[in-house]
């Protein structure tokens, strides 16, 4: 595995025991299908996509807090999905996760303080006095009082719990930061302050991040490249920038036409292309292309074959049979 | 047209309302002199962040608010007609007929228990004289109005049958049986999925130009307001910071509030660099300051700013701020006030 690339998913997929009969037969939800991604050593790799598309169970998959069903997690040129739980132990504290909702994922009887210290006194990291220096030194970072070290979580605000949810991630000097829809309980301006306390934080502790949003301008802020995920399948993956100015993916077109936009300059806004119908349950994936059934441009081809996940331009991925924009952005060479 | 002269086309008019509930902490200010209008055919949007007081005010408007420790003043007119204050059965009358509801959370305005056609047909026949066969029929055409495929059998379906998307348009197939003159919607669209959210926004949009009912829109996505709001009312702390067409209020907001939630957004359209924050948190609605209630977030703070700004402008852009034109005018040349590249 090359030196730059710090964890690598291959075909990795997930399926849960559906409680749903399709034709009579208990059916497999398969919320992960077979996604393939490198995230880069510093980079920040953003995943988008709609509710129940899979985003947190492949979070899940790829930190190891879930068995995979099949295929491939490497992670600084180890293969994890084989490691035992103790021989995993060196390598999940390299991997952090921070979750969404700043109430439910801290103990509300613990003290912050604790709440921080805790990796550091599980994983037996210094002693209780370099702990405790540690544990203020990362209030500091994160931008929290550490006087307040002794507080409960429910005497925070949002921003602030999720301030310690980060400090908490921190403590072991983690290499890879796995994000869960970090911001998205948190209002706008509060939202502002964590996205960039996260981008100082990235370039203090040379960090790479996985961020995981449904918001797609949150994603297009804060990542270098994005994967866009649909039914449980990574449909287009590139360079950030690139990807929003000319998406490929009929899917990735449509999503990203249909954002409300400001429209505060004289700029045209994007046409909307609105699709029909809602997503169709991962219990009962369609034939052929996943989202062929939504597709303004599917054609029978779309209905039978599954298209290859292939990089059609300089480091973009898509699976599509008709992708869209090709001749606007510059074929390899 | 300042919010003291009543418009003669004003399908909605809101003045000073006030909403404060008494709690064992204290007084909860959580509306404090509200005034807007709502032409015909108009939509106005309402934006804030969340405890700014947007559901409490829609609510105590339409006379929801069900707390024995509630105290509500001002005045709210309908249609010329003053509606704070009417008893219930008075107020019901109001509700659901001239004037529909949308709810952020769908089932709010749906019960699980019966069929989506059921409930139809009681809204149809409480506000219009109708027989049971004929609002069924109604209830199926508005179904399919309302983009809900095979509504024939749909109408026989449960509510949980449905998708959070297709759930939402019930609940506008609902709102819209009665043509209503004015349609309130509290964040209609934040339980969405962004291609829903489009869907539902789209539809409201298309059933508006139909109808020609307005539209009072409640969010907190500046986004959403651009997209379908013809004038909109920044609301912090229960209060009005700005008020205005919604391309003046998006490309030239005056109060340094809207400076920074416009600031704060980061955009999925153009690249953005950092973002601009505003510092602190939102003040407790326990201890809103006496003088402008933004003053302790604000950068632009000066000795003035402990007296109450009155809510004043041009025309009819108007803000609660004592920066007078000409520092803003410099404040907006020398910093980013959005997050533009
Ligand atoms: N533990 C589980 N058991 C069974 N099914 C599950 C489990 N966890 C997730 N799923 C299913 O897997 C699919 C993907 O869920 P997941 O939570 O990964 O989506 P997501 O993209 O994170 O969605 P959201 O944006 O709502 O967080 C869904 O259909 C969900 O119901
Ligand atoms: N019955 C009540 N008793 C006391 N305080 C209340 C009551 N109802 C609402 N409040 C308070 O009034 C303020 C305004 O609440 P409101 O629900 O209108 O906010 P909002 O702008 O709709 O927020 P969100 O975006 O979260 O929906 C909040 O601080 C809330 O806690
Ligand atoms: S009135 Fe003063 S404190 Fe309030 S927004 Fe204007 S400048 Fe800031
Ligand atoms: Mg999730
Ligand atoms: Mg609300």
């Amino acid at each position: 595995m090359s030196d730059d690339v710090l964890l690598r998913a291959t075909d990795v997929v997930k399926s849960f025991a559906s409680r749903r009969r399709v034709k009579g037969i208990r059916s497999l939800n398969t919320a992960v299908n077979g996604v393939s991604l490198e995230v880069k050593r510093g980079e920040t790799l953003g995943i988008v996509g709609e509710s129940g598309c899979g985003k947190s169970t492949l979070a899940r998959c790829l930190v190891q807090l879930l068995p995979v069903t099949s295929g491939h997690v490497e992670f600084n040129g180890v293969e994890l999905t084989t490691l035992s739980r103790r021989q995993l132990r060196p390598h999940r504290r390299e991997m952090q996760l921070v979750f969404q909702d700043p109430y439910a994922s801290l103990n509300p009887r613990r003290t912050v303080g604790d709440i921080v210290a805790d990796p550091m006194r599980i994983n037996k990291i210094g002693s209780d006095a370099e702990i405790n220096a540690r544990v203020r030194e990362l209030f500091q970072t994160v931008g929290l009082d550490p006087t307040a070290l002794r507080r409960y979580p429910h005497e925070f605000s949002g921003g602030q719990r999720q301030r310690i949810g980060i400090a908490r991630s921190l403590s072991l000097n983690p290499s890879l930061v796995v994000a869960d829809e970090p911001v998205s309980a948190l209002d706008v301006s509060v939202q502002a302050q964590v996205l960039n306390l996260m981008t100082d934080l990235q370039d203090e502790f040379k960090l790479t991040y996985l961020f995981i949003a449904h918001d797609l301008g949150v994603v297009r802020h804060v990542s270098d490249r994005v994967g866009v995920m649909y039914l449980g399948e990574i449909v287009e993956l590139g360079e950030a920038e690139a990807l929003y100015e000319t998406p490929l993916h009929p899917y990735t077109e449509a999503l990203l036409s249909v954002v409300p936009e400001l429209n505060d300059t004289d700029a045209p806004r994007r046409e909307r292309i609105i699709i029909s119908g809602d997503v169709p349950d991962p219990a009962d994936r369609p034939t052929g292309c996943s989202f062929h059934p939504r597709c303004p441009v599917a054609t029978d081809l779309c209905t039978t074959e599954k298209p290859d996940f292939v990089e059609l331009r300089p480091g973009r991925f898509v699976a599509c049979h008709h992708p869209r924009n090709l001749e606007a952005v510059a074929p390899i060479t | 047209m300042s919010p003291e002269e009543t418009p003669t086309d004003a399908v909605l008019s809101v003045r000073d309302l006030s909403v404060s509930f008494a709690t064992r902490q204290g007084v909860v200010r959580a509306v404090d002199g509200l005034s807007f209008d709502v032409g015909t055919k108009e939509v106005l949007g309402i934006v804030g962040e969340s405890g700014s007081g947007k559901s409490v005010a829609m609510y105590s408007m339409l006379g929801l608010v069900r707390d024995a420790n509630v105290s509500i003043s001002g005045s709210v007119r309908f249609e010329g007609r003053e509606i704070l204050g009417l008893s219930d059965t008075e107020m019901q009358s109001v509700r659901g007929g001239e004037v529909g509801m949308i709810f952020q959370d769908p089932m709010t305005a749906l019960t699980p228990v019966y069929t989506v056609g059921w409930q139809i047909v009681e809204q149809l026949r409480a506000h219009n004289d109708m027989t049971k066969k004929a609002a069924y029929v109604r209830a199926t055409e508005l179904l399919a109005e309302v983009g809900i495929p095979d509504p024939k059998s749909r109408v026989n379906h449960y509510p949980h049958e449905f998708s959070g998307g297709m759930r939402q348009r019930v609940v506008i197939a609902m709102a819209l049986s009665c043509n209503p003159k004015l349609l309130i919607a509290d964040e209609p669209t934040t339980a969405l999925d962004v291609t829903t959210q489009a869907q539902i926004l789209d539809l409201m949009g298309r059933l508006q130009a139909i109808h020609g009912s307005s539209i009072v829109i409640i969010t907190h996505d500046m986004g959403v307001i651009a997209e379908i709001a013809h004038r909109v009312v920044v609301m912090y702390a229960g209060r009005p910071a700005e008020i205005g067409p919604e391309l003046d209020v998006v490309r030239s907001a005056r109060h340094p509030y809207t400076w920074g939630l416009l600031g704060a957004v980061p955009r999925a359209d153009v690249k953005t660099r950092r973002l601009v924050t505003i510092p602190g948190n939102a003040v407790s609605p326990l201890e809103v300051p006496t003088g402008c209630a933004f003053a302790p977030r604000c950068q632009y703070r000066m000795d003035i700013c402990a007296e109450r700004p009155p809510l004043r402008g041009a025309r009819d852009h108007l803000d609660a701020c004592w920066l007078s034109d000409e520092q803003r005018l410099e404040i907006r040349s020398t910093v980013t006030v959005r997050g533009e590249s």
